[in-house]
């Protein structure tokens, strides 16, 4: 690949709490509109992993490069959706989406433009007058991912957003997902531990070791979409990331 | 298709979560009942229980003396000036209060600053009940209304400080950092999320110290002024007439309902998002 394709540069990232060293010397590349999936065992420093790089943490050591400067998150439109809904309970669902939006100053006939694109995008068009407490989860994660969306951000990180949902709904959410990051090619950085989820969504695999954490593996995942989890590939590549999740 | 008209609507015992089990219509009917009952009662027992009168004026009684000072005053004033006087205590005092009382919790929720200067004095002010402050108000800002605001001034401060205190805490982590994810600076960060998060707190601030101000204009009025329900009472007591005690007790409590009306109409506006709204 090309120098210039490269969208996040991570050198030697290391990162210690006092005694306790969580992240030692991780090293890897996203590629521009690339959707990389972190897999590792619980506890292993995902979002320590998150923070770091979105600057809420400060480093050790090491350096996190976006487009070849130093991650600043008053230039750089970095996005982080949670596993928790941070919808704003006081908003309705198309204030909620346009929150981002005004917070970052759109003229005014733009955010209503943007606003109502993204809810289309997610079907969320006819509930735009609702609050958040007429809303089921799913709903609220969607108002969350199109209010995430709507500011078109350049990277986006994604912390076990749908651990909490069931199967189905969950399934429903990654093709959602899926979709959107394609029609619009944003950078997507997807933490999970579930191993299905990550070879459903990912075009390439991280799979973290124990702390202090780093990579042990990289795992290319080029499978046709829409991924058919039942497919002799789909399998092989799981068991492949189970192996290396289970092996110490 | 034919048979689908033909299904009856099933009668159904009603959902545990229901939203409109008991209709306005209903609900008017069950508080006249309850309200008739209370003083067809209150009437009997005074009609047939020896001695109770004379302790316990009936509602007959009452309402014909309410009727009677409607025209002729009591003191200086007819009734209705003196719910007038009491109503307008409350509402300068309580507004003065309140304000102050949410800025000063606002302040103290959000920057640790304003919480490490304030809280020391809040925190010896806090116990002091308002009442207490009556002989310090009169020698500060002498006999007149001024005491009377700063009194109840000083109830509604606490009380609407306390909650805002309570409401900008409670703010949630994740709703800030998601504001701070998106790029928001300190500043929209408190009018957008700290504020809006802290409403239903402040309102329901300011709904306690409403009840708290109508129990501190009673006991200032009677400390010292010429008109007002606290007055009534306090010249019912004088002259040892009960009657006129009751007229007083009505006129807080219309007072009180009056103001709490108010603060609701303007909370469902406010918070129709939240569970206080409803």
């Amino acid at each position: 690949m090309g120098q210039d394709s490269i969208k996040l540069e991570v050198k030697n990232m290391t990162k210690k709490f006092g005694d306790l060293h969580v992240l030692d010397d991780i090293t890897f590349n996203v590629k521009k509109g690339e959707f990389l999936c972190i897999v590792g065992p619980t506890g292993c420093g995902k979002t320590t992993f998150l923070n770091c790089l979105t600057h809420i943490y400060e480093t050790t050591e090491g350096s996190i490069l976006l487009d070849g400067e130093e991650v600043d998150l008053e230039k750089h439109n970095i996005a982080y959706i949670l596993q928790e809904y941070s919808a704003y309970p006081w908003l309705t669902v198309q204030e909620n989406i346009q929150f981002g939006l005004e917070i970052k100053g759109y003229p005014k006939d733009e955010i209503i433009k943007k606003a109502e694109a993204t809810m289309k995008l997610v079907g969320l068009e006819r509930f735009k007058d609702y609050y958040p407490n007429k809303l089921s989860t799913s709903m609220l994660q969607r108002v969350v991912i199109a209010r995430t969306f709507a500011t078109d951000p350049e990277l986006l990180l994604m912390d076990e957003p749908y651990g909490q949902l069931d199967i189905e709904l969950r399934f429903r959410l990654e093709d959602e997902l899926i979709r959107i990051w394609q029609e619009t090619d944003t950078t997507v950085i997807f933490i999970t531990h579930n191993i299905e989820e990550a070879v459903y969504l990912a075009e390439r695999i991280l799979v973290l070791t124990n702390k202090p954490t780093t990579i042990k593996e990289e795992v290319l995942c080029d499978l046709p979409r829409p991924r058919d989890v039942t497919s002799p590939e789909f399998i092989k590549i799981r068991d492949k990331v189970t192996e290396l999740i289970k092996w110490w | 298709m034919a048979t689908s008209n033909n299904i009856k609507k099933k009668k159904t015992k009603p959902a545990i979560i229901s939203e409109d089990q008991i209709t306005k219509k209903q609900s008017t009917l069950y508080a006249f009942i309850s309200f008739a009952v209370v003083v067809v009662l209150w009437q009997l027992a005074v009609l047939f229980l020896p001695n109770f009168g004379n302790i316990f004026p009936g509602p007959y009684d009452v309402v014909a003396l309410m009727i009677k000072i409607v025209k002729e005053p009591v003191g200086r004033l007819t009734l209705f000036a003196h719910l007038g006087w009491t109503l307008k205590r409350i509402f300068i005092g309580y507004i003065i209060g309140a304000v102050i009382g949410v800025i000063t919790g606002l302040a103290m929720g959000t920057s640790k600053l304003a919480n490490a200067i304030i809280s020391p004095v809040f925190e010896i002010l806090r116990p002091i009940p308002a009442i207490a402050w009556v002989p310090m108000a009169i020698l500060w800002f002498g006999l007149g209304e001024a005491s009377k605001y700063f009194i109840i001034g000083f109830s509604t401060f606490v009380i609407c400080a306390l909650n805002s205190i309570a409401g900008a805490r409670a703010t949630s982590e994740k709703l800030k950092g998601a504001a701070r994810m998106l790029g928001a600076s300190e500043r929209q960060l408190f009018s957008k999320i700290i504020l809006p998060s802290s409403v239903p707190q402040i309102f329901a601030g300011l709904q306690i110290s409403l009840s708290a101000s109508c129990s501190t204009i009673l006991a200032a009025e009677m400390v010292r002024s010429e008109e007002g329900a606290g007055w009534l009472i306090l010249r019912g007591m004088n002259t040892g007439n009960m009657t006129l005690v009751l007229v007083g007790l009505i006129v807080i409590s219309v007072t009180g309902l009056i103001l709490a009306t108010v603060m609701r109409a303007i909370e469902r506006k406010a918070i129709s998002w939240s569970f206080r709204g409803k």
